[in-house]
């Protein structure tokens, strides 16, 4: 006891600072997670989170019963799953493309350009996408002039093209952006490895097939490990953004309608166990991909 | 002799192949700017017209000129840059300490800050458990959830913490020899040393908040606060456009070619040229970060 108040003492300067730091993640981190308790209450905004009367899983239950439920995971799952399916070897693909170019400077030139959309805000890619996809916007324009249609399509009006418009920007903003992890995985292969592949004979085919892919395995799969682990996570920003009350059939995702309860209509409670129900799952399944990453490939993520 | 050197007609296709694509690919990257830049420096009227695509077709100036006497449009101006700067100066310094901090050898809550922090990486429950406290501490409407809230960040800090942790120890060593309070060694040697993982982090900290605009939304409804972001947001809510656009042309008789279309693009191109300007200087540094990022990883 003695020893600890003299360490502590001792070190009085540095808890004057840490302790600062300790109330505000308890504050900003820790008290939201408790606060979560609400979703098994029907909780008055104002009071406190102890005031309310205990419900159990009443709002579970009516969040798995609703119609919405479906619709909503299917959507989540959808967007989710074609970023995946498309966002993730499109950096891949950029990278070896890149890897092949003979000139330097043009290789710059391209990296530069490719990086910037990941730096404008989502606010932007919509202001693009209702200028590009208008009805008096280039994409229906260049399609009447070609004659494959006579009408405007209202691209941003209709749910069947959500999907599409959404995975589409998604691809362009971020591809750049994270080949650049990939580009340094390829660079740090080794060089006398190339050169054996080039005396063997194996052709650049070959050589990315059998050299390149094999040296970046472990980024690839720990990459793609993280992707799936955050499959729930299908953005927010976008749909709000991009999405109207005509789309939103297709594109009301879990994120998006516990802002829809939770803000906009004020039922707290049950958007927090929305909330909840969600944040657990993603636990889960990261701790999950961790481990198969771990027991399979020998890497890790946490 | 040397044979295998030579590129193979297969392999001369490809090249060709591989640098036509990167022109599109480039044109892809860049085009919608550029469309966007055309628009709103034509006429408002003719531009509804469509059609146009890399340059304007009846140049005029005047979506920009109404821009910049908006004062809707000059205020989010001014939020943004002061919440870029405060913003990122704020949890720069602050998460630059606690990196610090846990990296103070005889510290004995080293560990436990370190996991404590850690564990809010992965465990954090999403938007609304956040949104219902910033209302419980009654911090709505206010400049001060643009950087409380956001004051520490958990990647930012294991970033720094292994910038330090490849430092000689002896430098904090000697200084606390000589006597040197802790905060003093952040402030005059941890900084100095760390210019280059600042500013990588302090890139991505402008960039994020410069881009932010569901934060105001959701804990500045009044509008008060409102930054360009969310004034451009507004205008993509066309009615707001169209409004904006009639009370100017009701004080103004000049601005009769003027549409929502120019307004938006001209808003759009203001939102994001300070974004394009500062591009180039900082691209060395956020590379930079990432590569520290995958050291550490």
């Amino acid at each position: 006891m003695n020893t600890w108040r003299r360490r502590i003492a001792k070190e009085r300067q540095i808890w004057i600072m840490a302790v600062p730091m300790i109330v505000w993640v308890l504050v900003f981190s820790y008290y939201p997670m408790y606060g979560m308790i609400i979703a098994f209450q029907n909780y008055v905004p104002g009071n406190s989170f102890f005031s309310g009367d205990w419900v159990g899983f009443a709002h579970f239950e009516r969040f798995f019963n609703s119609p919405d439920f479906s619709t909503i995971m299917r959507n989540t799952f959808a967007i989710s799953g074609l970023n995946i399916l498309f966002g993730l070897p499109a950096p891949l693909i950029l990278a070896l493309l890149l890897n092949e170019l003979k000139n330097k400077a043009f290789k710059r030139f391209t990296q530069t350009l490719s990086y910037i959309p990941y730096f404008i805000s989502w606010v932007v890619v919509a202001s693009i996408l209702f200028t590009l996809l208008g009805s008096d916007g280039l994409l229906n324009k260049l399609l009447i002039d070609f004659g494959f249609i006579r009408e405007p399509i209202s691209f941003l009006g209709e749910g069947k093209y959500f999907w599409g418009i959404l995975t589409t920007s998604n691809v362009w903003k971020d591809v750049g952006f994270n080949s650049i992890i990939y580009l340094s995985a390829l660079a740090s292969i080794d060089r006398e490895q190339i050169e054996a592949g080039k005396v063997d004979g194996i052709g650049r085919f070959g050589t990315v097939w059998h050299i390149y892919l094999p040296g970046i395995r472990t980024t690839i799969i720990l990459l793609w490990i993280l992707g799936l682990g955050g499959i729930l996570n299908a953005g927010f920003e976008q749909q709000l953004l991009i999405g109207s009350p005509t789309t939103a059939e297709y594109s009301e995702v879990i994120d998006t309608y516990v802002y829809k309860y939770g803000v906009q209509l004020g039922y707290y409670s049950f958007a927090a166990a929305v909330n909840l129900m969600k944040a657990v799952v993603s636990v889960l399944l990261v701790i999950s991909m961790n481990r198969i990453a771990k027991k399979f490939f020998d890497t890790s993520i946490l | 002799m040397r044979d295998y050197l030579k590129p193979t007609l297969g392999s001369r296709v490809f090249d060709t192949a591989n640098v036509v694509f990167m022109l599109v690919f480039c044109a892809l990257m860049i085009y919608p700017f550029l469309n966007l830049l055309a628009i709103s420096l034509n006429d408002g009227v003719d531009a509804a017209r469509g059609g146009i695509y890399l340059f304007p077709r009846k140049l005029s100036f005047s979506a920009y000129e109404l821009l910049f006497q908006n004062k809707k449009m000059l205020n989010g101006f001014m939020w943004s840059i002061l919440r870029v700067i405060v913003g990122t100066v704020a949890c720069l310094l602050a998460t630059g300490l606690l990196a610090y901090l846990v990296n103070i050898r005889h510290f004995s809550g080293r560990k436990f800050m370190r996991i404590l922090f850690f564990i809010t990486m992965y465990f954090n429950g999403g938007f609304f458990p956040v949104y219902l406290l910033i209302v419980n501490l009654g911090l709505t409407n206010s400049f001060h959830v643009y950087w409380l809230p956001a004051l520490f960040n958990v990647y930012f800090m294991l970033l720094i913490s292994s910038y330090i942790q490849n430092q000689p120890d002896a430098l904090f060593e000697s200084a606390r020899i000589d006597g040197a309070g802790e905060f003093r060694i952040y402030w005059k040697i941890v900084i100095p040393i760390c210019v280059p993982v600042f500013a990588a982090v302090s890139v991505y900290l402008a960039v994020s908040h410069w881009n932010s605009w569901f934060d105001v939304v959701l804990y500045n409804p009044s509008g008060k606060f409102d930054t360009l972001q969310v004034y451009l947001r507004r205008l993509l809510l066309e009615m707001e456009g169209l409004q904006q656009i009639r009370d100017q042309q009701v004080l103004y008789n000049r601005y009769r070619d003027l549409s929502p279309l120019t307004l938006r693009a001209a808003t759009t191109i203001v939102v994001t040229v300070p974004i394009l300007l500062v591009y180039p200087f900082v691209q060395k540094y956020f590379i930079g970060g990432i590569m520290l990022g995958s050291v550490k990883g």
